[in-house]
């Protein structure tokens, strides 16, 4: 499978999706207009990983994200609840989501997705940018 | 209220260019122009008669064949000897043989893009115009930039017309909500300010016998397709509350999700087959609350937008959040329910509804959220204040913490003491 790199935009966060890691990062902020078009290829990537990775892989996917739109929230939370779909079917993932200590807004998203998504390892952590 | 300084910022933007080329024949320049019979001495003359002359085209049987650029010529033709070896020659030999002839009636949109795909050429030299094939004069870059230029302030101008137009559509819409608010609430305050001219943020205010309900929601988007969605809920409250009434806030949202999610055809084909046609995945976040003023009771239900309260005395503000469940969207239920919170209303209470805009927007030193946190603290702080004044305090708390960081989303929020 061919890794997945998308450099960041004003709109869009970067993205990196290491096959040969098993690492998925996302990485900035997130506002497109039609969320769709951009998260849908990610989302196919993601989806037909999971359905071939061996069981044996650890895998860590790391959201460190500023803002995001409404759309974009929908997303992120598909992504995720595949991750959870993917835990649950016995996959060894962990996934942490990075605050900046005094982004509340962030953290309570990171604790919702906790609360939502049970199966997942979902660490949230507040992080000081360097 | 920023909405009439925003139109009015918008509409002196634009204003209409008096006469549009919309057809290259528009740049026509009846140009002089020579055959290949012409000598280079010719074209020398001219060049120098006529100071003005960058191009000077080159026709055959009526035909453009060519391009001399006065620039290359008189660099040519100042090298050693070649004025000598040249001037009584055919004036072909310093002519570009490909140069950029377009048809009269093609469109400037079309022209520009051959410009620019012809290089620093076109650009400098110009272009040929031609009538079926035949020559009919020159164009210059500069008029067709102005060209483009102004069709493009035109383009601009129709669209901010047409958006300024549905900003007065849409304002008028909740004109009613406001006149209510005003005959209710004798101490409240009410921020609408949509991040470009129309807005996703939208609220409604209705006054009964007994009490009153007051609703704050934020559609997906912005813009354009966000003032669409706030027209659609808009209908389907009405219906809802035609049904249900006022005093369920639980059920009206309920009943909002019903008949979004029928009337857009939301069902969730996110584990169907993947060609089937994405289906609509819009819907709103809400704050829906009735109070109850004989027994002082507010009854609460909210789809992620929460309420803020503080009751005198309290030493913080209070947050309720809402249910999880967005209203609409392919992923909420049919059948979803919302939860009735109930709170008692001690006199001179305030209560507070903020749309994502106020808590995600962007500031301050780390650029990150302004957050639920800081907006407790600033109500805090000045909630023995009438409620114009704390709207005052938070707007500029607000735009101090934005700084110089762009608006991110439409901003909304609704404050009363009762």
């Amino acid at each position: 499978m061919q890794d997945i790199l998308i450099p960041a935009t004003a709109e869009t966060p970067e993205v990196k999706f290491l096959y040969s890691t098993h690492t998925l990062s996302i990485t900035g902020e997130s506002y497109p207009e039609n969320a769709m078009v951009f998260y849908a290829p990610l989302r196919g990537g993601l989806h037909d990983y999971l359905a071939q990775v061996s069981e044996q892989a650890k895998i860590e996917a790391h959201f460190s994200l500023k803002y995001f739109n409404s759309s974009s929230t929908k997303l992120l939370r598909s992504l995720i609840s595949l991750l959870n779909d993917a835990a649950r079917a016995g996959k060894k993932i962990t996934a942490h989501w990075y605050h900046d200590p005094e982004d509340d807004m962030m953290m309570e998203f990171g604790h919702d997705l906790q609360d939502e998504f049970g199966t997942l390892e979902l660490n949230v952590t507040p992080f000081e940018p360097a | 209220m920023d909405i009439n300084d925003n139109l009015a910022e918008a509409i002196t933007l634009v204003s209409a260019p008096h006469k549009l080329v919309t057809q290259t024949s528009g740049l026509l320049i009846e140009a002089q122009a020579v055959t290949p019979a012409s000598s280079n001495g010719d074209v020398f003359s001219l060049f120098e008669e006529n100071p003005d002359l960058v191009g000077l085209p080159v026709i055959e049987n009526g035909r453009p064949i060519g391009m001399i650029n006065r620039n290359i010529f008189m660099q040519s033709f100042a090298r050693p000897f070649h004025r000598e070896i040249y001037l009584q020659k055919s004036c072909i030999a310093f002519m570009d043989k490909l140069p950029l002839i377009v048809e009269r009636e093609t469109s400037i949109q079309d022209l520009s893009f051959k410009v620019i795909a012809g290089g620093e050429k076109a650009l400098a030299d110009g272009f040929i115009i031609a009538e079926d094939g035949n020559y009919a004069g020159v164009g210059r870059a500069s008029d067709m930039l102005k060209a483009v230029a102004d069709l493009q302030a035109e383009k601009n101008r129709l669209v901010m017309e047409s958006i300024d137009y549905g900003s007065v559509i849409q304002r008028s819409l909740s004109r009613a909500s406001r006149e209510s608010m005003r005959r209710t609430l004798n101490d409240h305050f009410l921020i609408w300010e949509p991040r470009d001219v129309v807005s996703g943020d939208f609220y409604y205010f209705h006054e009964y016998e007994d009490g009153f309900l007051v609703i704050l929601f934020d559609c997906t988007g912005h813009g354009v397709p966000g003032a669409f969605m706030t027209l659609i809920m808009s209908a389907f409250l009405q219906s809802a509350l035609n049904e249900y009434g006022p005093r369920d806030p639980g059920a009206l949202i309920a009943a909002v999700n019903r008949r979004v999610k029928q009337a857009m055809g939301q069902i969730d084909h996110s584990h169907g087959e993947p060609d089937a046609e994405p289906v609509s995945d819009d819907g709103m976040d809400a704050a829906f609350c009735w109070v109850d003023l004989g027994q002082r009771k507010l009854t609460y239900a909210g789809a992620h937008l929460p309420l803020f309260m503080w009751h005198p005395g309290d030493t913080e503000v209070q947050l309720v959040g809402g249910d999880r469940a967005g209203v609409g969207y392919a992923t909420t239920a049919m059948d979803q329910t919302w939860r009735n919170h109930e709170i008692d209303l001690p006199e001179h209470s305030c209560i507070y509804f903020f749309t994502d805009g106020v808590m995600d927007q962007l500031g301050g030193r780390k650029g990150i959220a302004f957050g639920k946190r800081r907006i407790r603290e600033i109500l805090l702080k000045h909630a023995d204040k009438p409620m114009p004044e704390q709207r005052s305090e938070l707007m500029s708390a607000f735009t101090a913490y934005q700084g110089s960081h762009p608006r991110k989303d439409d901003v909304a929020a609704i404050g009363f003491r009762i």
